[in-house]
């Protein structure tokens, strides 16, 4: 088994006091994002790139920093979904479905004890998927030639809405405007000038690092303004742990089963942590049938959404290390870190860079034993952090965004480029124009079109090769299909996830 | 409902199709001679989707979100001219007097209390400026404190 002798290496990589110091601040502060209000994981991570880009950390370092905070942020999402019955992301939403009646039938300790442990569950077994189909799907994505490249970025973009997305049709148009902001600057093979209009700043390109700061962090600060959240919630109260060790055990198959759907939708284009979160607490409501209390405080409605996403956030990443194509949008986030490291993802990255890769997953898996040891005593603290109102708390998160892009540059002109972004960030959510595909967009689009010029070197010229091979066009069919389903799928889906929502009690 | 949102949105994104793929094709042709793949070819394709998708947009527009007026327009307003302000005023003044200004100005007008705000703005320009300079050796512009 090579595949351990790999792994080993990445855990003498991830296990240097240093990689680990940083593996531990990563996981402590993805969860704070986690659970603070107003900050998912995708926005999290995203200021912290030019932090982690300007200390100038090694590149393992770096990936082992933002994978931890990754993985914390998604633990950190339960906190306000059982406390507050406020999801902190999306996933997390199914989680408040039993957990805050739990909290309200006095067992919020229990609960939250219960779902760092589903979490752990979820993101081991995830990881260890990650571990044992990653190297597998690697060796396979060596076969692809440019034309199944450029196929695959086609069903990236049209996949990225998922199944449930409302307007598939949004998802092309943001995805074509982050490529379109892609193309600016001097063309890498022929030196023409594109969409510079003579300003030095752009020869080189727009920064995506400042896109996707600006589009995600400056927008939130904006939408939180407008909405006047600022003033924050009343203190909680978690009261005492008194779950016992059998309830724990019986709660394993729910751990399994969550752990191993939330992976496998994690690793499907289109599906991700919402749905993998979705169908672990649907399927478990049916295999346990009448006898359980689903939405009245049931353990086993806390532990299957919490395994399903944290395995389908291992699972995840498993497109996005072997084919350098994320299916969300935090680890389109932690691409971006990867493509500004000078690193190509892609199955190149396993042989050439493999110290990265494996020292990644293995930091993924301390990073998820160290979450769960953080998680269980310093659970009040970040309980109390829930209380800070957000109108602290944001202006200084936007000033560290600032500061972020200061450093990178040293130049106010990126800094305007940056609030530029997030008020064009503003305009696009409120006209529901999502933002991911936007950022995937600016990510993909230099490769993209790299592998369509390629593609037709190779063929001289003629355009069919794009969908000669049986693999290219199984891909187009399967990027097709990510456009039609969501019409005809999603609102059914959707419907039965409002269903689900509204089945629960939920008085206040 | 009223859905001029997307209609608008859709002339927006229509004109820039056209523009971004009209300029595409100005551009000289790249010395060596014109190939299949030019620096043209991929912002062309770029333009024809994004035509296709603003005249979707336009015909099947979704309805309107609910846009902010009157109190949060102007709070809005005010955020950004925050932001850019403090863009304008980070070098001259230097970071610390100019992130206390921004950050208890934003905090203030999203409903703290002036005192707390200006507060919390100036401890967390402290904290980030000793953090940077001290602690990660970035420096951050001094301005005004600079001592020579």
């Amino acid at each position: 088994m090579e595949t351990i002798g790999f792994l080993m290496d990445g855990f003498a990589v991830a296990l240097t006091p240093y990689n680990l110091m940083f593996a531990l601040f990563g996981a402590f502060v993805g969860t704070l994002i986690g659970c603070l209000p107003g900050l998912g994981p995708a926005n999290g991570v995203a200021i912290l790139i030019p932090l982690a880009f300007t200390l100038g950390l090694p590149p393992e370092t770096a990936m082992i920093l933002l994978t931890a905070v990754y993985a914390g942020a998604m633990y950190g999402g339960r906190i306000s979904s059982i406390l507050l019955n406020i999801p902190g992301d999306e996933p997390a939403m199914m989680t408040c479905l039993d957990g805050h009646p739990m909290a309200r039938n006095g067992r919020a300790a229990d609960a939250l004890a219960v779902s760092a442990i589903a979490s752990f569950a979820g993101g081991l077994i995830g990881t260890i998927g990650l571990i044992m189909l990653a190297p597998v799907l690697a060796r396979f994505a060596l076969t692809f030639g440019p034309a199944e490249y450029f196929a695959l970025f086609l069903l990236a973009f049209a996949t990225l809405g998922g199944i449930t997305g409302k307007n598939p049709m949004k998802t092309v148009i943001a995805a074509t405007l982050g490529i379109m902001i892609s193309t600016v600057g001097i063309d890498i093979s022929t030196g023409t000038q594109r969409y510079t209009f003579g300003v030095l700043e752009l020869y080189e390109g727009i920064d995506f690092i400042l896109a996707i700061v600006g589009l995600f962090a400056i927008s939130e600060l904006l939408f939180f303004v407008e909405s006047r959240m600022g003033s924050g919630r009343g203190k909680m109260s978690v009261g005492k742990l008194s779950l016992s060790f059998r309830e724990l055990v019986s709660t394993i198959p729910t751990q399994l089963r969550g752990g191993v759907l939330g992976f496998i939708s994690g690793v499907l284009p289109g599906a991700g942590a919402s749905l993998g979160s979705f169908i672990s607490y649907t399927l478990e409501k049916q295999v346990v049938g009448r006898k359980g209390t689903f939405g009245e405080g049931d353990i086993r409605g806390v532990v299957a959404p919490e395994a399903g996403n944290n395995g389908a956030s291992s699972g995840a990443l498993v497109p996005m290390l072997t084919l350098g194509v994320p299916g969300s949008g935090t680890t389109a986030v932690l691409l971006a870190m990867l493509i500004s490291l000078n690193i190509t993802p892609g199955p190149l990255m396993f042989t050439q860079n493999a110290e990265i890769v494996w020292g990644v997953i293995a930091a993924l898996l301390i990073g998820n034993v160290l979450l769960l040891v953080l998680n269980i005593p310093l659970v009040g603290f970040f309980v109390k952090l829930l209380s800070v109102p957000p109108m602290y708390l944001l202006p200084i998160v936007t000033m560290i965004a600032f500061v972020g892009i200061y450093s990178i540059s040293h130049s106010t002109f990126d800094l305007y480029f940056m609030v530029a972004f997030g008020v064009a960030g503003y305009f696009l959510r409120k006209l529901e124009i999502p933002l991911v595909p936007i950022i995937l967009g600016l990510l993909l689009g230099p490769e993209m079109e790299k592998n369509l010029g390629h593609a037709l070197v190779l063929s001289d010229g003629d355009w069919s090769i794009l969908w000669q091979s049986a693999l290219a066009k199984g891909l187009w069919v399967v990027a097709g299909l990510g456009l039609l389903l969501p019409y005809i799928v999603g609102p059914l889906l959707r419907r039965r996830m409002n269903a689900a929502m509204k089945e629960s009690p939920v008085s206040d | 409902m009223t859905r001029f949102g997307d209609r608008i949105l859709g002339l927006g994104l229509l004109v820039l199709a056209v523009a971004y793929g009209w300029a595409a094709q100005q551009w000289p042709e790249p010395f060596g001679g014109a190939e299949t793949v030019g620096p043209e070819t991929f912002p062309t394709i770029l333009a024809v989707v994004l035509v296709a998708g603003s005249l979707y947009l336009m015909i099947k527009p979704d309805p309107d979100a609910q846009w902010p007026v009157g109190k949060s327009l102007m709070e809005l307003v005010i955020s950004l001219l925050v932001l850019l302000v403090y863009t304008v005023l980070l070098e001259p003044l230097g970071f610390v007097i100019s992130t206390t200004l921004a950050v208890g100005t934003l905090s203030w007008r999203m409903g703290a209390k002036p005192r707390y705000a200006f507060i919390t703005g100036l401890v967390s320009a402290v904290v980030v400026f000793v953090l940077f300079n001290y602690g990660l050796a970035l420096s951050l512009p001094a301005g005004l404190l600079e001592v020579n």
